[in-house]
């Protein structure tokens, strides 16, 4: 047998066979170890756990245009190639725009925007119903819903008023799916003709109504009940040619060219006057216990159907970084880009950062608390097992054991115990972790394989620090105390 | 030839003089008993013996090394080669097993060897129990466990204190027999004791009284 083996032998069976002792070292190298690997586990895992938390409460960034450019969804796309895929929880685009609703008297504000978005930077939205899926299904913010009375499942008919700002449309935008039209053209002998048209989804005419009241009744005048001439208007796109896509009433060509004049100047004048409306169905009830609650939200897509634009007013980002990564995007993104500037949402940028660093110094505080315990815990509990063993070690000491000899055996079982507490707390540090993860942040927490080497590396220098004052005791023991009769 | 000699040892502590100018020498292959009464020096004298104490005065010569003055970590290699160590509460390392606690003494001395260290068991009779723990043997095994561990790594000198002091009559007899075995073999061997039956097995008994030797007797019976 080698010296090696009967050392073992000999520490390995001090352990095993003075359970007791052993279980009681055991214990407070292993409660520590475990607190210890517990707290590194969370103070590992906190910062992710405080941004998941952080993210939940809204978006830290903002995409806003530069002085004098519009937003539209390509320039957002843009500026968002400066923050890493895998940062940016997400970003919703924003279009603010007045809305009447037509059955009422009454405007509120629209927001356009995307719900697929909205989910991940504002998961504090909180919907009686559901989310919009598809075009034409809006969500209502609580407080209109409550004035006007409607719920998940209601439809309403909302109308866009263009204003005097609006001016600024183009002749395109007349042919924008499900517009209105109205306009008048002079006919036969002086007198107006007037339209009015509804164009469908593909921008074609779906109906449309004359009045030609001022021409001769036996002929202009007939035309509003004259399905067959009117019926040839419907599908057809604008503008139209009198004789080439539709024919003229036979006895008033005059009144029927009126009719197209007045149409065709509808699509080129009226534009910039033309009220839309759409109808929608509302999918769901917002509650957010702020300002939106005082919205309706619709997809961007509705948004550009009624006033023709696809401007963007803002966009919210929530992205995954902390406070100096996130400065970093916000000047890329405001160098960079021509047209849009990033701003940070400070209040929530900057409290996430303050809480981290309190609750990092708290855990490190802890964690240091813990190991002055633990090591005075062992210790006392070392200094007690040698003071028991003396005439052990007296006795040791006279069949010739060197100072450096009872040194390695006493280290020797700190170090063991130090190994069994490492992993003993590892295992259960890891457990402790999770039921905090769970209890305090509602997520649970992956375990990091470096913590099994790392609590049995501390463990064991704990127990060894612990050791190195009851060793001292234990080598200033005197073998003659053998001899006498104790 | 001597393999022990003291020349005017004086052991003091403040007033007391524990021990006052002792001479004696022990032979090679003598067996020496010394006795007297609690405070007669005993205790100091074996400590001395046994390298574990200095003398404040005088020289110990100890297979002719001068053990007065060495270090103590020269006197704990001295101890481990030269001394075989046996006492009155047998002290064993409780967790340990009979050949367990036989091996500690290779252990410091050279290499474990568990099967030497059976054979030591086998010649004190307990290659049975070797595997006991000292809770499971009686006093007298477990000195007899002690005697195998003192002779084990082949000392010069077996100095046993008070050997007998804890043991009934059949065990004190057993022991002493192993003592004549080794005694035989040509062990040197100092036996402390106040049991005047233990002394009388010695070859020659020193008798020491308020720290000095008062008289020195040679038994006339020994080996009859």
């Amino acid at each position: 047998m080698t010296k090696r083996r009967m050392f073992l032998r000999m520490i390995t069976a001090s352990l095993l066979r003075r359970r007791s002792r052993m279980l009681i070292a055991l214990l407070s190298i292993g409660i520590g170890a475990t607190i210890l690997a517990g707290l590194v586990t969370i103070y590992v895992d906190v910062p992710r756990q405080m941004g998941a938390q952080f993210r939940s409460y809204g978006a830290n960034m903002l995409l806003l245009p530069k002085d004098g450019e519009t937003l539209n969804s390509e320039s957002l796309a843009d500026a968002l190639q400066a923050i890493p895929e895998d940062e940016l929880v997400g970003a919703a685009p924003y279009r603010y725009v007045r809305l009447d609703m037509t059955t009422r008297q009454q405007s509120f504000t629209a927001a356009g925007t995307d719900f697929e978005q909205i989910t991940k930077t504002s998961p504090y939205f909180s919907v009686e119903g559901a989310y919009p899926v598809k075009t034409r299904e809006i969500l209502v913010g609580k407080e209109i819903a409550e004035v006007i009375g409607v719920k998940a499942g209601s439809s309403m008919e909302l109308t866009w008023q263009p204003t005097s700002s609006s001016s600024d449309k183009t002749p395109e935008e007349s042919r924008v799916p499900g517009a209105s039209l109205s306009g008048q053209a002079e006919g036969f002998g002086g007198g107006i003709v007037y339209v009015t048209a509804a164009l469908d989804d593909q921008a074609h005419i779906a109906s449309l109504s004359v009045d030609s009241s001022t021409q001769t009744p036996e002929y202009g005048g007939r035309i509003p009940e004259d399905e067959a001439f009117l019926n040839q208007f419907i599908g057809k796109s604008l503008p139209l040619a009198l004789g080439d896509s539709v024919d003229a009433l036979t006895g008033a060509t005059v009144t029927s060219s009126a009719v197209v004049e007045a149409l065709n100047k509808a699509t080129e004048t009226a534009v910039s006057a033309r009220p839309r409306t759409l109808n929608f169905q509302v999918t769901g009830i917002l509650t957010t216990g702020g300002e939106e609650e005082g919205y309706v939200f619709m997809s961007l897509e509705d948004l550009k159907t009624m006033t023709g634009s696809e401007q963007v007013d803002i966009a919210e980002l929530s992205v995954s970084a902390n406070a100096e990564q996130l400065e970093t995007y916000v000047n890329a993104i405001t160098e960079n880009s021509g047209s849009v500037r990033a701003r940070l949402v400070k209040r929530v940028a900057r409290s996430e950062a303050s809480v981290l660093e309190k609750l990092t110094a708290l855990v490190f505080l802890v964690t240091l608390v813990v190991l002055l315990l633990t090591m005075i815990c062992v210790s006392t509990t070392m200094m007690a097992v040698v003071s028991e063993r003396r005439r052990e070690i007296g006795l040791r000491k006279a069949l010739g054991a060197s100072d450096s000899s009872i040194r390695a055996e006493f280290l020797g079982e700190g170090l063991f115990l130090g190994l069994l507490g490492g992993v003993m707390g590892a295992v259960l540090g890891f457990a402790f972790a999770q039921v905090v993860s769970v209890h305090v942040f509602g997520s649970s927490i992956t375990f990091q394989p470096l913590l099994l080497p790392a609590a049995i590396i501390v463990s064991m220098a704990i127990a060894a620090a612990s050791c190195l004052l009851p060793i001292k005791r234990a080598v200033a023991i005197d073998p003659a105390l053998v001899l006498k009769g104790e | 030839m001597s393999l022990l000699e003291l020349k005017n040892v004086s052991k003091i502590y403040g007033e007391l003089k524990a021990l006052d100018n002792v001479s004696l020498h022990v032979d090679q292959g003598e067996w020496v008993a010394i006795m007297g009464p609690s405070g007669s020096g005993k205790s100091t004298m074996m400590n001395i013996i046994g390298c574990m104490d200095k003398p404040t005065k005088g020289e110990v010569l100890l297979d002719g090394v001068d053990i007065s003055r060495e270090s103590s970590k020269r006197l704990t290699d001295i101890r481990r080669d030269k001394i075989g160590l046996i006492f009155q509460q047998f002290h064993m390392v409780n967790y340990l097993t009979a050949v367990e606690n036989v091996m500690v003494s290779q252990y410091y001395h050279s290499m474990p060897d568990e099967k030497e260290a059976l054979e030591a068991l086998g010649r004190v009779g307990l290659r049975e129990r070797a595997r006991h723990l000292p809770s499971q043997l009686s006093g007298g095994e477990q000195q007899r466990v002690c005697v195998a561990r003192a002779l084990i790594n082949h000392p010069e000198l077996i100095l046993a204190d008070e050997p007998t002091g804890n043991l009934d009559e059949a065990n004190e007899n057993i022991v002493l027999d192993l003592f004549a075995q080794l005694h035989k073999e040509g062990t040197t061997l100092i036996v402390v004791t106040h049991d005047p039956e233990v002394a009388e097995a010695a070859q020659r008994t020193i008798v020491l009284e308020h720290g000095k030797v008062a008289r020195e007797v040679i038994n006339e019976n020994f080996g009859k």
